[in-house]
């Protein structure tokens, strides 16, 4: 049953409840009319037994219903407060309430309702009231008596006169029926009647009397004096006027005869018949009452205990009612509450109110609407958190996989540098398991004279280029190429770091076999050039010198400057080579770049017409710490390469810029440029496209930014040639 | 020390030997008819003739019952009579007028002029053709039961309460073959 069909069943009530209020009052106005009217009703009938009966038992009733009525809703509300049902404290405050305002006044009416109507009912009974009431029928009464004992006397007296008399005896018969006239006018009866027993013989009657016929004595009036021979009687006249107040006697009976009886009759006036008859009977009415006392008061008592249940009735009813009407969209709303804790947001609370609890039900289901949309949107977006979270997962996964399959280690750090995440290739690398540094600031990981290295690495700014560093681990030398990018962050603050380390010891040493190899070819390819002159040389003075000398003298000389001079160029290589071998490790200075630029720049002033060699106006690039002479050389190197590289017309850009930490330096010729198949070369010792030189030159520049902690590339020039940028950290480290 | 008890037995005697009650019940067959006689003792009480003074038409109704008779079971009931007895005075002609009816049906209406004569005419019945076998047989026995329902009481002033005497059994007749 929903919300609307409950409050349309309370109106329904409502209507019902207004139905029995009216009936009630309907019901109350029928008694006090009955009650109104019932004092001039007759005695007999208020006094009725079947009627007190019957308003007796009906009174009952209907005090057994209401009781049972009142108790069954007393034993609801007990029960609902029992069970502790919503509103039942408040149903019982108001019930309560409602039946202890009634029940006082209602009680104190009740009781003196009570003893008004028993003090009336007593007042009516009281003695005096009987003693008068008495007293005039037993005046009335003596009055009929009396006429009775004279009329007996006279019918005594008549019948001894008449006893015995044959009045079978026509004879008899005539003279006695002859003194009958002569006996009622000396008695002054108004009836005077002589009977063979049941046997009518002969009557007279005064015809002022007021008699118009023979009073009917009876059969078994005269039966009755001729067994007792006695009998009084008083019986209506025809005409109905008055009373005949008849007297009977009978004399002896004969032997085998019948009694002669005389009846004397004597006309009560009809005034004083009525009213003797109504004193009579008021009397007799009295008594009735008096009898019937108990049972009237009795009835109005339960007539008064009817209107007072009634009167509780009705409050506790009120009572109820209201506190129904008042609950009902409280409980609507409790349980509109109730369902919505349970999850059921679609249902909403429809209570017609009107009032104050209307607005505060359209706030119940604008909030529960609220909530519906909002619970929509959550399952939304948590639907949409578990894709994503199912994504991220699949996706940390993905990056799990690819961490642990990837040959470069990585290690994920916080902001605070503690280890966040560390793949398999860096535990290998760094010769550390996953748990003694995962969770751990990287120093405290790190504390040891190698690792800390690297850490003092992971403390210097993330984007700059990759550092070559080089470990003792384990007993055995490895070089990581570090790179260390930030996390992104809110607000531009990292939100940690990225280390990924590149194990470039193989890779050094694959290099260096390389270069060794190459360098060896090249060393070769060197000596075995100024071997080939020096041998032609030796070989043609051998010959000449077989042949018997014949111009050998002419021809030592220009042979053995070939030798010589192959030999001086093979001691040149082997210098070089043993210069580059020897090279010392940088000793680090403050210099000024801009002055070392000049300077170097100097030397180069119209070296080749045609080739512009200048540098960049830049910024001051403040000191830096590093080996001048060195750097110095390295300028020189790549400027020569850059002027033997340019034809006229051209021009080489000497540039220098400071970016943070670092120094970038770069040469920017606009000569031939290097083609890409070379570039991996370029930095090989004795290599070289120059068909002259040692090839020694890049790789001493190499080896000595390599020293600095620096890097070197190259890249194209726009629109050609090509530029070697050169990055050197400005503190003064140096790599190993 | 044994006076109150000796008093209250004698008070309960008394007051059982005034208590209304059914005497000398019996029944006579005349053909197929059952002819009751019975009378009632104390049934006349000083508050119920008070009450007929006064003009309130009052009396008793008499429940009879037939039944045959069975030695090893209850008695089989054979059939139902109330005789019913109000009288009412009439102070004016100082008569009382005794009606007697049965189920419902006047037997017998008749004036009384005394008391002896109207407690006569309440609470004696003799050879009252009560009922009529229907189909009597020589090998059975009959009895009629008989109680009066006096005038109802009443319980906390107000709830009237049905006052009977207690059932009284006559002798058992024989139907002659």
């Amino acid at each position: 049953m929903d919300f609307r069909q409950k409050f349309e069943l309370r109106r329904r009530d409502a209507r019902w409840v207004a139905a029995v209020l009216g009936l009630l009052l309907l019901i109350l106005t029928v008694l006090y009319y009955l009650i109104q009217r019932g004092r001039d009703l007759p005695e007999t009938l208020v006094t009725n037994r079947v009627l007190l009966f019957v308003l007796r038992n009906v009174n009952a009733l209907l005090i057994l219903i209401i009781l049972f009525v009142l108790a069954r809703n007393l034993l609801k509300l007990w029960l609902e407060r029992r069970s502790r049902a919503l509103g039942a404290r408040f149903k019982t405050k108001l019930v309560a309430t409602y039946i202890g305002l009634s029940l006082v006044p209602v009680l104190i009416l009740f009781f003196y309702a009570s003893e008004l109507l028993q003090g009336a009912v007593d007042r009516w009974f009281s003695g005096s009231l009987r003693s008068v009431l008495e007293g005039s029928a037993t005046i009335a009464q003596e009055l009929q008596e009396e006429i009775s004992r004279r009329n007996l006397r006279d019918a005594n007296r008549i019948a001894r006169a008449v006893q015995g008399e044959n009045l079978a005896d026509p004879e008899v018969r005539a003279a006695t029926t002859r003194k009958l006239a002569a006996w009622r006018q000396e008695l002054g009866a108004d009836f005077l009647a002589l009977y063979e027993e049941t046997e009518f013989v002969q009557a007279v009657l005064d015809p002022s009397s007021g008699l118009e016929d023979l009073p009917e004595v009876g059969r078994s009036f005269l039966l009755a004096v001729a067994e007792t021979g006695r009998g009084e009687k008083v019986l209506v006249p025809a005409g109905g006027r008055g009373r005949v107040i008849l007297a009977g006697a009978g004399g002896f009976r004969p032997s085998g005869g019948r009694r002669n009886l005389i009846v004397v009759g004597t006309l009560l006036d009809p005034r004083i018949a009525s009213k003797s008859e109504e004193l009579i009977e008021s009397y007799q009415s009295y008594r009735q009452l008096e009898i019937q006392k108990g049972q009237f008061k009795a009835s109005y008592l339960l007539m008064f205990v009817l209107v007072t249940l009634l009167i509780l009735l009705a409050s506790s009813w009120m009572g109820l009612y209201l506190a129904r009407r008042l609950m009902a969209p409280i409980e609507a709303l409790a349980e509109g509450t109730r369902r919505i804790s349970s999850g059921d947001l679609d249902r909403r609370v429809e209570v017609a109110a009107d009032d104050e609890m209307a607005g505060v039900v359209d706030s119940f289901n604008r909030m529960t609407e609220e909530l519906a949309r909002n619970r929509e949107l959550i399952d939304r977006n948590q639907r949409e958190l578990v894709a994503t979270n199912r994504t991220l997962a699949e996706e940390r996964a993905l990056v799990g996989a690819i961490l642990e399959n990837l040959a470069a280690g990585v290690l994920a750090l916080d902001a605070e540098g503690r280890v966040l995440t560390v793949n398999g290739a860096a535990e290998r690398m760094l010769r550390q398991r996953a748990d003694e540094l995962v969770g751990r600031p990287i120093r405290e990981a790190w504390a040891d004279s190698e690792r800390s290295r690297l850490a003092a690495l992971v403390a210097t700014p993330a984007g700059s280029s990759p550092a070559q560093v080089s470990l003792v681990l384990g007993g055995e030398r490895r070089t990581f190429e570090a790179k260390l990018t930030d996390l992104p962050g809110e607000a531009g603050v990292p939100a940690g770091r990225v280390l990924v380390l590149e194990d470039l010891t193989d890779l050094i040493k694959a290099q260096k076999l390389a270069a060794w190899t190459e360098a060896a070819r090249r060393i070769a390819h060197e000596i075995k050039n100024p071997l080939t002159p020096i041998r032609l040389a030796a070989e043609r003075l051998r010959a000449r010198h077989r042949q018997g000398g014949e111009g050998l003298a002419e021809l030592v000389e220009p042979s053995v400057d070939i030798i010589v001079r192959e030999v001086a160029t093979m001691q040149g290589l082997v210098d070089e080579f043993s210069r580059y071998a020897r090279m010392p490790g940088p000793q680090l200075a403050a210099t000024r770049f801009e002055k070392l630029i000049a300077e170097v720049l100097a030397l180069y002033r119209e070296v080749k017409p045609g080739v512009d060699v200048r540098a960049a106006a830049g910024a001051d690039l403040g000191e830096a710490w590093v080996d001048p002479e060195q750097i110095r050389r390295v300028l020189i190197n790549l400027i020569d390469n850059a002027i033997e590289a340019t034809e006229p017309p051209g021009q080489i850009l000497v540039s220098a810029e400071r970016r943070d930490e670092t120094l970038e330096l770069a040469v920017a010729d606009t000569g031939r440029g290097i083609p890409p198949e070379d570039r991996d070369k370029l930095f090989l010792p004795f290599f070289s496209r120059k068909g002259r030189g040692t090839g020694m030159g890049l790789a001493i520049v190499q080896r000595i930014v390599s020293d600095h902690a620096g890097t070197i590339r190259v890249e194209d020039n726009r629109p050609r040639g090509s530029v070697f940028r050169v990055e050197l950290p400005v503190g003064g480290r140096s790599g190993t | 020390m044994k006076l109150w008890p000796a008093l209250l037995l004698v008070g309960l005697a008394a007051a059982g030997a005034r208590e209304p009650a059914i005497r000398d019940l019996s029944i006579a067959l005349d053909g197929v008819q059952v002819l009751v006689s019975f009378q009632l003792e104390n049934g006349l009480s000083a508050e119920l003739t008070e009450r007929i003074e006064s003009g309130l038409p009052s009396g008793f109704v008499y429940e009879l019952a037939l039944a045959r008779d069975r030695k090893r079971w209850w008695d089989d009931g054979l059939a139902s009579s109330r005789i019913e007895v109000v009288a009412m005075y009439n102070a004016v002609t100082h008569e009382f007028l005794v009606n007697t009816k049965q189920d419902g049906r006047l037997l017998d209406s008749r004036t009384i002029t005394d008391r002896a004569g109207l407690e006569r005419a309440m609470t004696r019945f003799t050879a009252l053709p009560a009922f009529t076998l229907e189909d009597p047989s020589p090998d059975e026995r009959y009895l009629v039961r008989t109680r009066v329902e006096l005038a109802p009481g009443e319980v906390l002033g107000f709830i009237p309460m049905r006052r009977t005497t207690s059932w009284v059994e006559s002798n058992k007749v024989r139907v002659r073959r």
